[in-house]
């Protein structure tokens, strides 16, 4: 049996990769199974999903702790160690992100290859939707499926001509993937990763989530409290001079606030991916 | 011809109420029941279904009866909720079976102090003399529920049927399913002919809503006709699963229980729903150890398989019973029954009572392995720890 670890956030297409693997393993002749594990489905919140290929019928039902494989859909997520945590010795990390396989901090007795899935969903779909655009590559360094199962399935989940755009991506994302290279650093963190995604963000550093963040002009601020109301994860805090602030650990960076700002003193700014 | 097609488990259940023409179905949407009421939709719009009529209700306790209406004029009919939602549906459901209304509802498992699976929703309706199977995986899901308006409808039984199976680790993950062919299953599930009069042509006396006005005087006869009905469902269900095997090849222990490896066991474990998979999976390791464990999985609830344990019970000397629910106060109920079934049988295997795996605490294989080698434990001490034992 194998099992794969996906890593990505709502509205990235993670949970389908996952059944579209698994039927690609099926077409391949071989038995399969995807469980993804969310907790209240909010887009952008971190998720992850499982797949299992075997042989026999998957009776297991429990999530995979130790996969042989870990497919990250993420560009931010990539640069965490989470994705490379509890991986069989000499598992496989494949990660979305334009850095190159030598450049991930990530450490342990595991193998990296990378590709620029965002560039070639960006490419090919218009939008930066990595699911497919990273299943090409998963193919390409897999032996456990073949790239004709890949198409096959991915033709079961998007029919027609959108088929056709998500298997180009799938093809370039299997020329363009990199070489797998084995981690630089071996003592990998001794972190469990947090499996369970549930519960709201007041309790939660959900700062990790955001790829824009609220920024407030305080001179165009009329101080009206709209952003404060509205923000979903009460993530906003009143400071002493009237004027809204993000809490850092609990902004998501849904734009909500941006959005109903009567006067347009808030501006969502993109967070640049860094290396640490 | 047979088809295959990764799946989810919701949908297996959407695919199962085509393959049974199901007529009208009603539901309000609750995670993690929702893409089952998705998929009956897609249905509908894609005209696959003719005659179908798919009514997305104000609330739980609309849909209930709505559905129930619908069967007692001669609908196969279909709901499906979760946790709360079937609390919200208590009320009406009373009606349904009281009424011997049969239906087939999912109830996707979805616990009381959680968002997470256990047992502790469909649980909660024990009393009300509905027929509850509790299934595996999603090609069970489907088998189960074809199965299930076979069994309600069955003249002998004419009663809801709830199929329950686990949220997110069953609903949403997606396996392998082998779906029947359409005429295949119509041979085999004739069109649901509804009695003449739901109240007059019992053999036994007329049973009506509320019940006791019609028991010729005797306000103890509703109860008395109903207690009986759902006790015939269980040869029905061993009837039902047995002809399901020959149709399909695929079978389910004689449909009340599912046994694995208990053959030449010292001990036996008992599992219900999705934990059943990880179970026997454990069962294989536990053998290879050269530890003899078995499992037997308990498929109906209600009713539940009394005579089976008691055929059991001289076998193994101990059972490890799993129960992925809990009543505060009284324990755990496939616990409390196995305990209740054999003591009219004079042979006491130690009865081992684990508790695990609430508000979707995960059951690993391992912990099934542990659980077996605990009860080798106990047999060997001749006693078990006290109930329950939490895992
Ligand atoms: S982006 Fe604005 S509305 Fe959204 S969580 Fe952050 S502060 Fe709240
Ligand atoms: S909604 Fe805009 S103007 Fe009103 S308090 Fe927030 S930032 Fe200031």
């Amino acid at each position: 049996m194998i099992e794969i670890r996906l890593h990505g956030r709502g509205g990235q297409g993670a949970v389908t990769a996952s059944r579209i693997i698994a039927a690609a393993a099926f077409e391949d002749g071989r038995y399969s199974q995807a469980i993804p594990m969310y907790g209240t489905e909010r887009r952008g919140a971190p998720l992850t999903a499982y797949v299992r290929i075997d042989n026999v019928r998957v009776r297991e039902r429990e999530l995979v702790h130790t996969p042989d494989y870990s497919i990250c859909f993420d560009e931010f997520i990539s640069m965490n160690q989470i994705i490379a945590n509890s991986l069989k010795p000499g598992g496989v990390v494949l990660a979305n992100t334009k850095f190159k396989a030598e450049e991930l901090p990530l450490a342990g007795d595991i193998k990296i290859a990378t590709v620029d899935a965002t560039g070639i969903a960006l490419k090919h779909l218009g939008r930066p939707i990595t699911n497919t655009a990273i299943l090409g590559a998963f193919a390409k360094i897999c032996p456990e499926i073949s790239m004709k199962g890949v198409e096959k399935a991915i033709y079961k989940y998007f029919p027609g001509r959108i088929g056709d755009m998500n298997i180009a991506a799938a093809r370039a994302s299997y020329e363009q993937v990199s070489e797998l290279v084995p981690a630089i650093n071996k003592e990998a963190p001794k972190e469990v990763v947090e499996i369970v995604s549930g519960g709201y963000g007041a309790l939660k550093d959900v700062s990790g989530w955001r790829v824009f963040e609220p920024v407030v002009d305080e001179e165009k601020c009329i101080g009206c409290k709209n952003c404060w109301i509205y923000c979903p994860e009460a993530a906003l805090e009143w400071t002493a001079n009237n004027k809204p602030a993000m809490i850092s650990r609990s902004c998501k960076g849904c734009g909500v606030c941006a959005n109903e700002c009567p006067v347009k003193a808030i501006e969502m700014k993109r967070v640049e991916v860094k290396k640490k | 011809m047979v088809d295959y097609e990764v799946m989810v488990g919701n949908k297996a259940c959407a695919v199962a109420c085509k393959l049974a023409r199901v007529k009208v179905a009603a539901a309000f949407p609750i995670t993690p029941q929702t893409s089952i009421t998705e998929y009956l939709s897609e249905l509908y719009a894609s005209g696959e279904m003719p005659g179908f009529e798919f009514v997305n209700a104000e609330g739980e306790l609309s849909a209930q009866i709505i559905v129930q209406a619908a069967a007692r004029v001669g609908a196969r009919s279909f709901t499906c909720t979760a946790g709360p939602g079937l609390q919200f549906m208590h009320h009406p459901m009373n009606d349904t079976a009281s009424g011997r209304t049969p239906l087939v509802m999912a109830v996707v498992h979805r616990g009381l102090k959680s968002m997470q699976p256990d047992h502790s929703d469909l649980m909660d309706q024990s009393w009300l003399g509905w027929v509850h199977l509790y299934v595996e995986n999603a090609q069970e899901i489907l088998d189960t529920t074809i199965m299930g308006y076979k069994i309600g409808e069955d003249a002998r039984v004419r009663l809801p049927v709830a199929v329950g199976y686990d949220g997110y680790v069953l609903s949403y993950t997606a396996e392998p399913v082998e779906i029947p062919p359409q005429d295949m299953i119509d041979n085999w599930l004739p069109p649901y002919k509804p009695p003449r009069s739901l109240f007059y042509d019992s053999p036994e006396a007329p049973i009506g809503r509320g019940g006791g006005d019609r028991g010729g005087g005797d306000p103890n006869m509703a109860w008395k006709i109903h207690h009986g009905a759902v006790e015939a469902a269980e040869s029905v269900i061993k009837e039902v699963t047995a002809d399901w095997a020959k149709l399909t090849g695929r079978s389910y222990g004689n449909g009340m229980i599912q046994e694995y490896k208990t053959e030449g066991a010292e001990v036996i474990l008992t599992a219900m729903g999705t934990v059943a998979g990880s179970a026997s999976a454990a069962v294989d390791k536990l053998w290879k150890d050269g530890k003899k464990v078995g499992l037997v999985k308990i498929r109906s609830f209600v009713p539940f398989p009394r005579k089976d344990f008691q055929e059991l019970a001289g076998k193994y000397s101990a059972i490890g019973v799993f129960d992925r629910s809990i009543q505060p106060g009284m324990g755990g109920p496939s616990y409390r029954e196995i305990k209740n079934s054999l003591f009219d049988t004079g042979s006491y295997p130690v009865v081992a009572g684990f508790v695990g795996g609430l508000s979707g605490k995960e059951v690993t294989v391992n912990d099934f392995v542990k659980l077996g080698e605990k009860t080798l434990e106990f047999a060997k001490a001749k006693k078990a720890d006290a109930h329950p034992i939490w895992v």
